[in-house]
């Protein structure tokens, strides 16, 4: 008999709420510890003993330990009992599409989503400073990969992933790495991402699909959403104070 | 209907699917995608797949792209595959996904983008980038010493501490075997401090001759024209 599944997990990370929704949504029993970034707990010789390459998520199931988002997922898709098959279906063929696009979502939309963000946002909170030229090379792939999700991976009849009618852990993924857009400027988020009908159409089903777990989940972000919303209004008052002498004209 | 493999040899996930599907006796037709003549771009090819990458496999009416997902659904849709290239045990499985999953931003991401930035792109007419080489050199380093240091620790000599090769060993040894086009000076200087990496290269060889030498024929071959040009390239004079 396995202990509890213990989720090592950082809210503020992607990879983190897909399996945290995941689990709570399925029913699966389990401990969440959290193992903050920004204080760098990751970095911690106690965390190392659970994942030496220092990343989030990661599990330990008896004395199972686990890394890599996609790779916990299938573990957990596979390992607990009375999972629905459209998580990670057993027929080869579909399940062979999921991990295609499980795989290709590493170096596309996860690469220029996570880096844009970094690179724009959250980079100073995780010790990593702002870099526009940075940003607008992951604003590239960033925008590649929508293209490709729009006209090539949510072409198909269902409005999940490869024409899935439900979801899969390939659609918990990727919408959770959109999420990661919420904390941008509205004006940046808008630009992006509202050429992309069905993309955002996709987002609000899976949501819909995890509710009320996904919001739950997500309460983090959204509390760091408004914090940088009125950094950027503060921000923005400051530099049209009458008392600046500097320059005649504001600053848009 | 034939299993049919769209790869080109001079690229390392094209040579872990051939050498898969070799060794455990898989009947299948290699069609050649030529990269340097860009047939990836060919609207023939883009039918196979939009998005216009190799390897890329058609099995009957099934198409499928990516070559870790190409090399699952091959272990499990052949009869035949020894279970320790995918083996059925959860727990087995899950870190062999882990290990495939990291391989994407880590190793390949490092080699493939110094090999191509170093060596490659003057063949492929393609601009040469120093600053991606140099950054994606630090990235090679270090998938390497994580490579030594944690994937091959254990019992066994390959990866996850197997007694025998997986689909990861494949697909990760195949990578690292692009180094064979840098100069001899530079590989020594990556590969050099990594015994374990090292034997573990010759191991996962040993284990799937003689399909790994054959399938990488192109390589050496490819390593031997540019050495030879090298040594006939006259010194630059000290001004």
């Amino acid at each position: 008999m396995m202990g509890k599944l213990k989720v090592y997990a950082d809210r503020m990370s992607q990879p983190s709420r897909a399996v945290l929704i995941f689990c709570r949504f399925n029913g699966i029993d389990f401990e969440e510890i959290k193992v903050d970034i920004s204080k760098r707990h990751h970095l911690s010789p106690e965390f190392r003993e659970v994942n030496p390459l220092q990343k989030v998520p990661a599990i330990v199931h008896g004395s199972f330990n686990l890394s890599e988002s996609h790779a916990i997922l299938v573990y957990l898709a596979s390992a607990f009992p009375g999972i629905a098959d459209h998580w990670y279906p057993s027929d080869i063929f579909r399940r062979a599409k999921i991990n295609l696009v499980l795989d290709w979502h590493h170096s596309n939309l996860r690469h220029g989503a996570v880096n844009y963000v970094l690179d724009t946002v959250l980079g100073p909170a995780t010790g990593r400073p702002l870099n526009p030229k940075a940003a607008s090379e992951a604003e590239k792939v960033l925008l590649s990969s929508l293209t490709k999700l729009e006209y090539i991976w949510l072409n198909g009849e269902g409005c999940f992933l490869l024409g899935g009618s439900q979801p899969s852990i390939a659609d918990l993924s990727m919408v959770c790495e959109l999420m990661q857009l919420e904390v941008l400027d509205e004006k940046d988020r808008s630009r992006i991402l509202s050429p992309y009908k069905k993309v955002l159409q996709w987002i609000e089903d899976t949501r819909t699909a995890t509710n009320p777990y996904f919001e739950e989940v997500h309460n983090i972000l959204y509390r760091a959403k408004k914090k940088f919303e009125q950094q950027r209004s503060r921000a923005a008052e400051t530099e049209n104070e009458p008392s600046n002498k500097m320059d005649g004209h504001s600053k848009m | 209907m034939k299993l049919k493999l769209y790869v080109d040899r001079m690229s390392q996930p094209s040579r872990a699917i051939l050498i898969f599907c070799k060794v455990n006796g898989i009947d299948f037709e290699e069609i050649k995608v030529d990269l340097s003549k860009r047939q990836h771009l060919s609207s023939e090819f883009r039918a196979i797949n939009p998005l216009r990458k190799i390897p890329a496999i058609v099995d009957g009416r099934f198409k499928l792209f990516e070559s870790h997902a190409i090399l699952i659904y091959l272990a499990s849709a052949f009869p035949g595959v020894a279970d320790n290239w995918y083996p059925a045990d959860l727990s087995r499985r899950a870190r062999i996904h882990s290990l495939l999953d990291w391989h994407h931003l880590n190793l390949r991401r490092g080699a493939a983008t110094f090999v191509l930035n170093t060596v490659l792109a003057p063949l492929l007419g393609l601009p040469q980038n120093q600053q991606a080489a140099a950054e994606a050199e630090k990235i090679l380093v270090s998938s390497l010493s994580t490579i030594e240091n944690i994937w091959l620790k254990g019992d066994g000599q390959y990866l996850l501490g197997g007694l025998r090769p997986s689909i990861a060993d494949l697909s990760l040894v195949c990578e690292i075997m692009q180094l064979e086009l840098l100069d001899g000076k530079d590989r020594d200087r990556i590969l050099g401090p990594h015994k374990k990496v090292q034997q573990w290269i010759e191991s996962t060889r040993n284990a799937t001759r003689p399909h790994f030498d054959e399938v990488h024929n192109v390589l050496y071959k490819l390593k031997t024209k540019l050495s030879e040009q090298k040594s006939r390239t006259p010194l630059s004079s000290k001004m």
